[in-house]
């Protein structure tokens, strides 16, 4: 028991003790270092520097050389604590990542670390360049996009005086490291000028891999206290900074080791460099970093897509937000066009129903017209039938007993009168409409009436006043609609020549009837009109058959009802006639449940 | 024999039909419209009127009626071009002899005719009759009146005279002179001309 303790005890020291010497000894710390090309290379300059801060320190430091791109991405990712870049990197990571310089690098044989780096431009001795201009008929070829001295710091002077690097030289090629290699193409004619960092072309006489009269610096700058030419402003050149999380005890003993590297000592010999100093005054590299910025020509993609992220969300929303409304609009527009659709439908029901109707109107009015015509020739043919028959029997009457064989013949004739009328009497009845009873509201055939004759109404531009109460009465609808129609378009037909047209028609109930009148302001009709009014074939139109007002009156005695007409008397006396009313009395039913 | 009117606004009708009636023997008067027949026509005369239904203005059902008003003897045939069941129905029962069809047989005419002279004496002699009642009553005083209507809801003397307050004797002259001034020799006889009368 006591030893189990004892046991989980010290197993447990061990652990928190191994993961604090884990913490602060064990842990190597990672310096990055940017490399175009060649890591290695890069790392065996950079290696005896970092080996002096791990002796001093007394812990491992672990150097990586990184592409810009892997740079990019281990920053990001918080992978190293250190970094060793030129100034522009070391400044562009400020914003995004937190980093701070710490130091700068003093370059061999020049001790303004402020001056240490710039662009030179250099073509062949023979090749005059005497301004930005000059440079449009040129091949010009330089390392890389992002190399700092090889390119960036003379894009940014070209920016500076408004110029695009990228179309303003003929051509405009990236060929990567070494930097040598520019020099002798060159030289070669395979380019006509190279973009590369100051000293380079110097270093290349000094070690003597090229000849100096064949190439020249061109659109040199003053620099004075600068050994080499330059094309451009000069700038502070590799920066030793800190990520933003790298603790700063760490910070503290690395700036004191760095600082206390002497020129003499292997880590600035094999770093080809003078010393370290305080960080220097970097706000040429801002201005540069800004210039490079504004100008699209080195794409930073990330950090474009960064600062476009919120306005790309933005736009992004503004788009989703009018497609919401488009497709909002869109609803809106099916849900109207399916509303109208809908109307449009109903429209068409309600002209087709009362289309329907008229139809069954004219259809109803032609049986009619026929079973009226039918017995109206019937009666007129009667007539003079009845006529010959009476005389034909007066013949038979007057004759002697000796005429038998003409009074034979005329008896046949008054058979043939007979079978004259019998056929009438057949034609006749079978024109006859049997009616068809029903129990119905009057005041509804009358609506339905006026909404039949709407047209006909707005043609006058005449409204009618219609009256009406509830009355029920046991008729048959089409019929009745039959006798409206006729009074109502006699009536209209009257008023035709009246300035102010009008029509009353009012519907009332009096003890056991329905009482209909129809009150025109027209002409009226003469005493003789008004006496043969309903008997058939009397008309006063033009193109009448007189036939309408007999149907009416046939109409309404089946259903044992009254039709009267009498000239208005009162209203206009001066004018003669002063309108007709048409009155009819119908046998009214109660309630439907009766 | 009666006298034989026609009424139809048909002229040619009218002709032909007084055509055929003269043939049969009858001697008819022809009017165009109901109006010229009440112009010139005393109703209270016997006759014997055919009529047009379907005329303009009064037709042949309004003079009917106009005549049954009246209590006119003539013997009234209705005619109709197109006649239905419920007009004959409607003549009828105003007192037309019959409702017939254009145009009518010469020989049913004649025997209808006939039928209608007989209707017309009767007709006459009923009006005769009950005019002649009517004058008889009118001689009756207000007491004589009211005696004779007691006396004919056979009540006896002296109940009527105890009902009337008057003596038995003063009611025994009023009695005799409602028998004499009604022309009957006993109540029996009083009793038949009133009912008559009545029915």
């Amino acid at each position: 028991m006591m030893l189990t303790r004892l046991f989980l005890i010290s197993l447990f020291a061990s652990i928190v003790l191994s993961c604090s010497s884990y913490a602060s000894s064990a842990d190597p710390v990672r310096v990055g270092v940017l490399a175009y090309a060649h890591p290695d290379y890069v790392a065996k300059r950079w290696q005896p520097t970092i080996d002096r801060l791990a002796q001093d320190l007394n812990r491992p430091f672990t150097l990586v050389a990184l592409t810009p791109n892997q740079l990019d991405r281990y920053v990001a990712q918080g992978k190293l604590d250190f970094l060793i870049t030129n100034a522009l990197t070391g400044v562009s990571y400020k914003k995004d990542y937190g980093t701070s310089s710490i130091l700068t690098l003093v370059p061999l044989g020049n001790n303004d670390p402020t001056q240490s780096v710039g662009s030179a431009l250099i073509t062949r001795s023979s090749q005059a360049v005497t301004n930005f201009d000059d440079l449009e008929d040129l091949t010009a070829v330089s390392t890389d996009k992002q190399a700092f001295g090889g390119f960036l710091i003379f894009a940014g002077e070209m920016a500076h005086n408004g110029l695009n690097p990228f179309n303003h030289f003929k051509q405009l090629n990236f060929v990567g490291f070494p930097q040598q290699k520019l020099l002798k193409l060159v030289v070669s004619g395979e380019a006509d000028i190279a973009i590369l960092p100051t000293c380079v072309f110097e270093n290349a006489i000094r070690a003597a891999s090229i000849d100096p009269s064949s190439l020249h610096v061109v659109l040199t700058k003053n620099n004075p206290g600068f050994r080499c030419q330059s094309s451009s402003k000069l700038y502070p050149y590799y920066s030793f900074s800190k990520l933003g999380k790298t603790d700063y005890h760490l910070a503290t003993k690395v700036i004191q080791s760095l600082l206390s590297i002497q020129p003499s000592d292997q880590a600035a010999t094999q770093g080809r460099y003078h010393s370290w100093s305080a960080t220097v005054n970097d706000s040429e590299v801002f201005k540069l970093l800004k210039q490079l910025q504004q100008w699209p020509f080195v794409t930073n993609w990330t950090s474009i897509f960064k600062t476009a992220l919120p306005w790309a969300i933005v736009a992004a929303i503004i788009l989703l937000l009018g497609y919401i409304h488009h497709l909002r609009v869109k609803r809106l527009v099916v849900l109207r066009t399916r509303d109208l659709k809908a109307e449009t439908l109903l429209h068409t029901q309600t002209q087709q129903a009362l289309l329907e109707q008229t139809k069954q109107f004219y259809k109803a009015q032609r049986v009619l017209l026929t079973g009226e015509m039918a017995s109206g020739i019937a009666h007129e043919l009667n007539q003079p039938l009845a006529g010959i028959r009476y005389l034909t029997q007066g013949c038979i009457y007057r004759l002697s007993e000796e005429q038998a064989d003409l009074k034979d013949a005329m008896s046949k004739a008054i058979l043939q009168v007979d079978r004259a009328q019998s056929t009438i009497k057949r034609f006749r009845h079978f024109c006859q409409q049997p009616s068809v009873m029903s129990h119905c509201s009057l005041n509804q055939i009358l609506e339905d009436t006026l909404c039949l004759m709407g047209a006909e109404f707005t043609r006058m531009q005449m409204t009618p006043t219609f009256n009406s109460e509830q009355v029920n009465v046991n008729a048959d609808p089409s019929l009745l609609q039959q006798v409206f129609v006729n009074i109502i378009r006699n009536a209209l037909d009257a008023t035709d020549t009246v300035k102010s047209p009008k029509l009353t028609i009012s519907l009332s109930k009096q003890e056991q009837y329905a009482l209909v009148s129809f009150t025109d302001n027209g002409t009226g009709l003469s005493e003789r009109a008004l006496e043969r009014l309903f008997f058939p074939f009397e008309t006063s139109k033009e193109n009448g058959l007189g036939l309408g007002m007999i149907i009416c009156k046939r109409i309404i005695e089946e259903h044992d009802g009254e039709i009267k007409a009498n000239n208005n008397t009162d209203e206009y006396p001066s004018n003669g006639a002063s309108g007709l009313t048409i009155t009819i009395r119908l046998p009214a039913k109660g309630s439907f449940n009766e | 024999m009666n006298n034989l009117y026609l009424v139809d606004d048909d002229q040619a009708v009218l002709d032909s039909l007084s055509w055929m009636l003269k043939g049969l023997g009858y001697q008819p008067k022809v009017f165009l419209s109901a109006d010229c027949f009440l112009k010139s026509i005393n109703i209270q005369q016997p006759a014997i009127a055919i009529l047009d239904v379907q005329m303009p203005g009064m037709d042949g059902s309004a003079l009917l009626n106009r005549m049954t008003e009246a209590d006119s003897p003539i013997t009234v045939i209705m005619l109709s071009g197109h006649g239905n069941i419920a007009m004959a129905v409607q003549a009828i029962q105003k007192g037309a002899l019959d409702f017939l069809e254009k145009p009518v047989d010469g020989d049913k005419l004649a025997s209808l005719l006939e039928q209608a002279s007989v209707q017309t004496e009767q007709n006459m002699h009923r009006k005769v009759t009950r005019q002649e009642l009517l004058n008889k009553l009118a001689t009756l005083t207000a007491r004589e009146l009211e005696v004779m209507d007691k006396v004919l809801e056979g009540k006896l003397n002296k109940v009527i005279a105890a009902e009337l307050n008057i003596a038995q004797r003063t009611l025994e002259l009023h009695r005799q002179k409602v028998m004499q001034k009604m022309q009957v020799s006993n109540i029996a006889e009083l009793a038949f001309l009133m009912g008559k009368s009545i029915a």
